[in-house]
């Protein structure tokens, strides 16, 4: 410990420029791979819901990009129409999000609202922490209706208490009672960009039933189709459902199937993984080509220094030892430099009252980003290897007694 | 009297430069002796000090220091005796430039792990004060003269009281005065703690103040 205090204190740091250079080095190489191991994480956890959702005769409905729809043209009968066509004719799932109200809350955030029918709730499998499981049977405009609460929500909403609110699709007065908490950190991925996330932790779950498709409003019945998912169906089936839209709606919707999907995720998401990945590689691998190329440096500018102490006793072991210790604390700062600022900017959504990124960790950190942070870690520890291995064979590469006199 | 040193070298080839020295040279050095070994530029003295001094083991042949085989101790054995039973008196310019003369004179101290020993401080105080280096202890190299740094290499070279000093061109870049004082620290060391001390020289006058003097000539 005194040996590497004083190597440290006297010998690397009498040379700031190059201890700098290297830490920002480093810290790029960190940076960079942390930022890629961590959407590649994001990216998978987002592919095994959409795993979960794009099964076997599951059609996914899309609006189509080239649809000249003009939305002040649609009417509620119209829309009814679709609906009690899609109710006489199919299953499906609907989960419609995005209506934000202003819930009063112990975090001042905006609360959005999430419907949810009961083939979207049972695809999705939300993990409650309290309370219990929603139930769909409920009677529009007599009964409570059952709302799952998001972590934030459960202190000022416990469960077993009710909320009379506007609801913002029915545009009606209704009474909520929250029947569960949501896990902290709940979370959907978005499914055609599978590394973007939206957090639940401020959200309400409000299921539907057909009586409450029948009272909500246009934006709720449009919306509700661009997010549609048709189960146990045929692509003729959905053809059939395409051409009815069209008829009553004017829209033009794209409906993909199970393998359509994996094709999707394919060409745009794992081929894009890749080319993130090479580059990144590549980056890093330049990074710490200049990483040690610098430390190399450092050891011709330290070489007198370095012999000098050998002369008098250290050994190349115990110098090994020193420069494997200098680099654990060099990345151990830069790793706490990294939690520092990917906390902040967890941090960032709650100072900006942004519901939808509002998350709960240890030290700000979500279990995706201590993941991420592990595996910098363990790309630490290799470049820790190759940098003083190599520095090692320089210093060794040059006798003693030649050293000295530099 | 048992010998300290006994060096049977057959050579001592560099690979690179495609050629060898001391072929089939033999050293026997007794404790307290005062040896100096001359030769011409290339003739491997410096290399015959590397040898002794523990800082190459690349060579043929056997070296034994204090009857142990050098070839058997592990690299931080090496190190330890190096730290221990060796003095090295380079150059004047083999000094750490960004720490004190009295930070440079204590670093074999760190690695013997006897910064706190009463005794070395004693020794410290008393190499310090015979050499008359004290009133520039907190000074950096750099800001010294050749020969208080020459004399701060020596006092470093001597204060773990090494059985062996070696010393390489000590009075290369000094003046009389200075060498004088130098090859006296030497001497007196000698004398007092029957230090064996072997110097490689190209100084004849400093050579022939020495007990046995070796040539060392180029043998193809």
């Amino acid at each position: 410990m005194r040996i590497l205090r004083f190597f440290i204190l006297r010998i690397f740091l009498k040379r700031p420029i190059l201890v700098l250079g290297m830490i920002t080095l480093l810290f790029l190489a960190n940076y960079l791979s942390f930022t890629t191991v961590r959407s590649v994480i994001s990216t998978f956890q987002g592919y095994g819901e959409m795993e979960n959702l794009n099964q076997e005769g599951t059609i996914i409905a899309n609006l189509d990009p080239d649809s000249e729809a003009d939305f002040n043209e649609i009417n509620i009968e119209d829309t009814q129409k679709v609906y009690e066509y899609l109710n006489n004719n199919y299953t499906y799932a609907l989960r419609v999000d995005g209506f934000v109200t202003s819930l009063p809350n112990e975090h001042k955030m905006e609360v959005p609202f999430n419907y949810i029918d009961e083939e979207a709730y049972k695809i999705n499998q939300l993990k409650l922490s309290q309370g219990d499981h929603l139930n769909f049977n409920y009677k529009f405009n007599k009964d409570d209706i059952p709302i799952l609460v998001g972590a934030g929500l459960a202190t000022t909403y416990p469960v077993g208490s009710n909320i009379e609110i506007t609801d913002p699709v029915t545009q009606q007065l209704v009474n909520l009672k929250v029947q569960g908490v949501l896990k902290k950190n709940t979370q959907s991925s978005n499914f055609y960009a599978p590394n973007s996330k939206n957090y639940h932790n401020f959200s309400i779950f409000l299921p539907i039933n057909e009586e409450f498709i029948q009272n909500a409003g246009l934006d709720l019945h449009v919306n509700g189709l661009m997010d549609l998912v048709l189960l146990d169906s045929t692509k003729e089936e959905a053809m059939n459902l395409r051409e009815n839209i069209k008829e009553n709606v004017g829209l033009e919707f794209n409906f993909f199937n199970q393998q359509e999907n994996f094709d999707f995720f394919e060409d745009y998401y794992l081929n894009s993984l890749i080319i993130i990945c090479t580059i990144t590689l590549i980056l890093t691998i330049i990074i710490v080509g200049l990483a040690i190329w610098n430390n190399l440096v450092s050891v011709r500018l330290m070489i007198r220094d370095f012999t000098i102490n050998l002369l008098v006793g250290l050994s190349y072991s115990k110098l090994r030892a020193i420069f494997y210790s200098y680099f654990g604390i060099l990345f151990s700062i830069i790793l706490v430099i990294l939690s520092v600022i990917t906390a902040y900017n967890r941090y960032g959504s709650w100072l900006r009252n942004d519901s939808t990124f509002a998350t709960y960790g240890i030290f700000g950190l979500i279990s995706m980003d201590w993941m991420a942070l592990l595996i910098v870690l363990f790309i630490d520890v290799i470049i820790a290897f190759v940098i003083v291995e190599l520095t090692i064979k320089k210093i060794k590469s040059i006798p003693i007694s030649v050293g000295v006199l530099q | 009297m048992n010998s300290i040193i006994k060096l049977e070298i057959q050579k001592k080839t560099f690979k690179k430069k495609g050629f060898s020295i001391l072929n089939d040279f033999d050293l026997e050095v007794k404790p307290g002796e005062r040896l100096s070994i001359v030769g011409k530029s290339g003739v491997g003295k410096t290399s015959l000090l590397n040898i002794l001094g523990l800082l190459d083991t690349d060579y043929q042949g056997n070296y034994k220091l204090f009857d142990s085989p050098v070839k058997d101790l592990s690299r931080n054995k090496l190190a330890e005796w190096r730290n221990q039973k060796i003095g090295f008196v380079l150059q004047e310019s083999s000094l750490i430039n960004s720490l004190t003369i009295e930070d440079n004179i204590k670093l074999p101290l760190m690695y013997g792990n006897v910064e706190k020993n009463l005794t070395v401080q004693e020794r410290f105080k008393r190499i310090t004060n015979k050499i008359g280096i004290e009133p520039i202890l907190k000074k950096k190299p750099l800001d010294c003269s050749g020969g208080q740094r020459s004399r701060a290499v020596f006092a470093r070279a001597v204060i773990m009281n090494p059985q062996i000093i070696l010393s390489d061109e000590p009075t290369a870049s000094l003046d009389s005065e200075n060498k004088e004082k130098i090859i006296n620290l030497l001497f007196d060391m000698n004398k007092e703690f029957n230090t064996t001390v072997i110097t490689v020289t190209h100084d004849l006058d400093v050579a022939n103040r020495h007990e046995r003097i070796i040539t060392l000539e180029r043998n193809e």
